[in-house]
């Protein structure tokens, strides 16, 4: 019950903030929305089950470009377009999960960042791959109708931030409901020791391979929406780079807390829009310009710092200082322990 | 059967390539339990400095080789010296960490390396090679023409291999090195100073790495990423070799590089021989699933 109300109030103040700033930060905003899709995936993932991925913006990529084909080449609503997206990233997730039912680790980590890089150098730019990638320029999704009403990329911005809040929202609660499941908890138990959690006679097969699919159809539906929200598709954003931000940025929030991945989002669409747009002036005479390459060095020198200093990432950080705090809050006027 | 030799021996220097590349992560590995993911952007980052002082701020009277000579020389150093800043800075303090912290650190490394390379030399395609040897001089074999700098490559893989492995069986700290691999604890309980064994393992394998970043200058255009992402084949090679072996290391980087040639000849696709990579490191991790693999992941 408090975690629906707590999404309800989410909900409610985060669809409130976008408004009113310009065309630039709501197109943020909903970018944010997408990213935190991106690490909400690896909070299933990582955090839940214990399996490390580098390929999760490639299940992104999948699900915009499946979209895009949806929407360009068969003139399809854009609900058919996100299903059918989430559908082809889940499977795609379930290949990858595959290979994943014998390695664990470090392996994993070489294994996905291989994917990886084959979908970005290879599926999403090479000629053979055309009537899925739109070719060169990519899929320019211009007309887009959602349950029949127009979802135009630059004016109905706000709407499409909307929905993409209200489905983060929704798989936020679900997923946190989830931890505390029977199916979370095998998940935890092979996070802990998959020997001991097919000993007590969990399924690895099958709980890797739901995982795998899970996590992918979470990244896939917020990628199906980039189309949408940018109004074409191209592979810059769910090259190799993305997927290791994605990796990076999740470590760093707190890879074992939900909230953690609405952080991430905000901080990776944000950030960078922020330093471009005012880091550039003059400091004491000489001119300088802080341009995105700063807040990818940014990032590899914070994850770098904190997991040498703080393991449990930003949020779980400040969830321990928050408990620490609270609880010597309520003993304040309580029960007092008398010496002597 | 001329094309076939041509890709071939273009098959071969690349594989040089990526031997040079893996045997700096095997040993890297092999003595800190650090799976490199950074070696690439490490390669890279002293490729280009090795690049800058060539065709940057060398002299214009200055006898060819002269720059040639200084920007190596200036590379490599440069390469050595942030092993040494990587391992004194971050691998010290987690070294009892868990492998996959120390790689995902690794990816931190990667991404702040490429984007400072990439605000340093911005995210041109330069094809501005730097010849070990002068690009004249050509061996014919039965018409086949070969490089003097493939030559280079494929000696530097295999001279590389033979000689570190020698430095690891006949020498004192080479000794120490292999005692740190197979266990830092018991290694440090002998008197074996391990942090020096650390650093020297670092330096030697960001050597190694700009080596090979500096020798694949003739071969490719190449930008901050693409040379960042050579991580892969070089991921795949060290894989064949189990994480351990080096001549079995080199040896894959060799096949690898065939693999990755032989199918241009009738491909015409920049990103086909990623695939190739992948399928490698699927075969050798899924199929064969290495021993030595289980006995290094410790």
């Amino acid at each position: 019950m408090f975690r629906l109300l707590g999404a309800l109030l989410a909900f409610a103040v985060l669809a409130r903030i976008p408004v009113g700033f310009d065309v630039g930060f709501k197109f943020d905003a909903a970018l944010a929305v997408i990213w935190a899709f991106g690490l909400l995936s690896l909070v299933l993932l990582t955090g839940y089950v214990g399996q490390i991925s580098l390929c999760q913006a490639t299940f992104a990529g999948v699900g915009a470009y499946t979209a895009g084909m949806m929407v360009s080449s068969f003139h399809v609503d854009y609900l058919v377009a996100v299903v059918a997206g989430v559908v082809a990233a889940a499977a795609l997730g379930v290949v990858v999960g595959l290979p994943a039912l014998r390695l664990r680790g470090i392996t994993l980590a070489i294994v996905t960042l291989g994917i990886a890089l084959v979908f970005d150098r290879y599926v999403f730019q090479d000629h053979a791959f055309e009537w899925f990638t739109g070719g060169t320029g990519g899929w320019r999704v211009s007309q887009a109708t959602m349950f029949g009403l127009q979802m135009d990329s630059s004016a109905h911005l706000m709407a499409a931030y909307l929905v993409l809040l209200g489905l983060f929202c929704v798989v936020a609660v679900l997923l946190v409901n989830l931890h505390e499941s029977g199916a979370g908890r095998r998940f935890r138990a092979i996070r802990d020791s998959e020997l001991a959690a097919a000993t007590m006679g969990v399924d690895l097969t099958r709980y890797k391979l739901l995982a795998f699919g899970m996590s992918a159809a979470i990244a896939g539906l917020g990628g199906s929406f980039y189309p949408l929200v940018a109004g074409s598709v191209s592979p810059q954003p769910f090259w190799l780079f993305t997927s290791l931000q994605f990796a990076a940025i999740a470590v760093l929030m707190g890879v074992r807390y939900v909230p953690a991945a609405a952080l991430g989002g905000a901080f990776m669409a944000f950030v960078p829009d922020v330093l471009t747009r005012y880091g550039h002036g003059a400091f004491m005479g000489h001119a300088y310009e802080i341009s995105y390459d700063w807040f990818q060095v940014a990032v590899g020198v914070l994850l770098i710092v904190q997991l040498i200093a703080l393991p449990d990432g930003v949020w779980g950080d400040l969830r321990r200082r928050f408990r620490h705090a609270w609880s010597s809050v309520g003993m304040v006027g309580g029960r007092r322990v008398k010496v002597a | 059967m001329a094309t076939f030799a041509a890709y071939t021996v273009i098959g071969l220097s690349l594989g040089g390539i990526f031997s040079l590349a893996a045997l700096g992560i095997v040993l890297i590995y092999r003595t800190t339990g650090v799976l490199n993911f950074a070696h690439g952007a490490m390669g890279m980052f002293s490729t280009f400095v090795a690049w800058q002082v060539f065709y940057g701020w060398s002299h214009p009277f200055w006898p060819g080789w002269f720059s040639t000579f200084l920007a190596v020389v200036a590379g490599l150093i440069f390469a050595a010296a942030m092993g040494l800043l990587l391992e004194l800075s971050v691998f010290r303090w987690v070294r009892g960490r868990e492998p996959v912290v120390k790689a995902v650190i690794t990816i931190g490394i990667l991404l702040a390396l490429q984007s400072a390379a990439s605000l340093i030399w911005h995210n041109n395609q330069y094809h501005l090679p730097i010849y070990i040897l002068p690009q004249q001089w050509v061996l014919s074999v039965a018409d086949v023409p070969i490089g003097a700098n493939s030559l280079v490559i494929i000696g530097a893989a295999l001279g590389l291999a033979f000689g570190l492995g020698a430095f690891l069986r006949y020498t004192g700290f080479g000794r120490a090195m292999r005692a740190v691999s197979d266990s830092p604890t018991s290694a440090s309980l002998w008197g074996v100073p391990v942090g020096r064994v650390g650093a020297v393992s670092w330096m030697l394998g960001s050597l190694v790495a700009a080596l090979a970043g500096i020798l694949i200058t003739p071969f490719i255009n190449f930008d901050t990423t693409s040379l960042t992402l050579l991580i892969i084949d070089a991921l795949a090679a060290a894989l064949i070799g189990g994480l351990v072996s080096l001549p079995l290391t080199v040896l894959g980087g060799f096949v690898l590089g065939l693999l990755e040639t032989y199918p241009t000849i009738w491909i015409q696709s920049i990103g086909f021989p990623r695939l190739v990579a992948l399928i490698v490191i699927l075969a050798v991790l899924v199929v064969r699933n290495p021993r030595g693999f289980s006995v290094a992941a410790k």
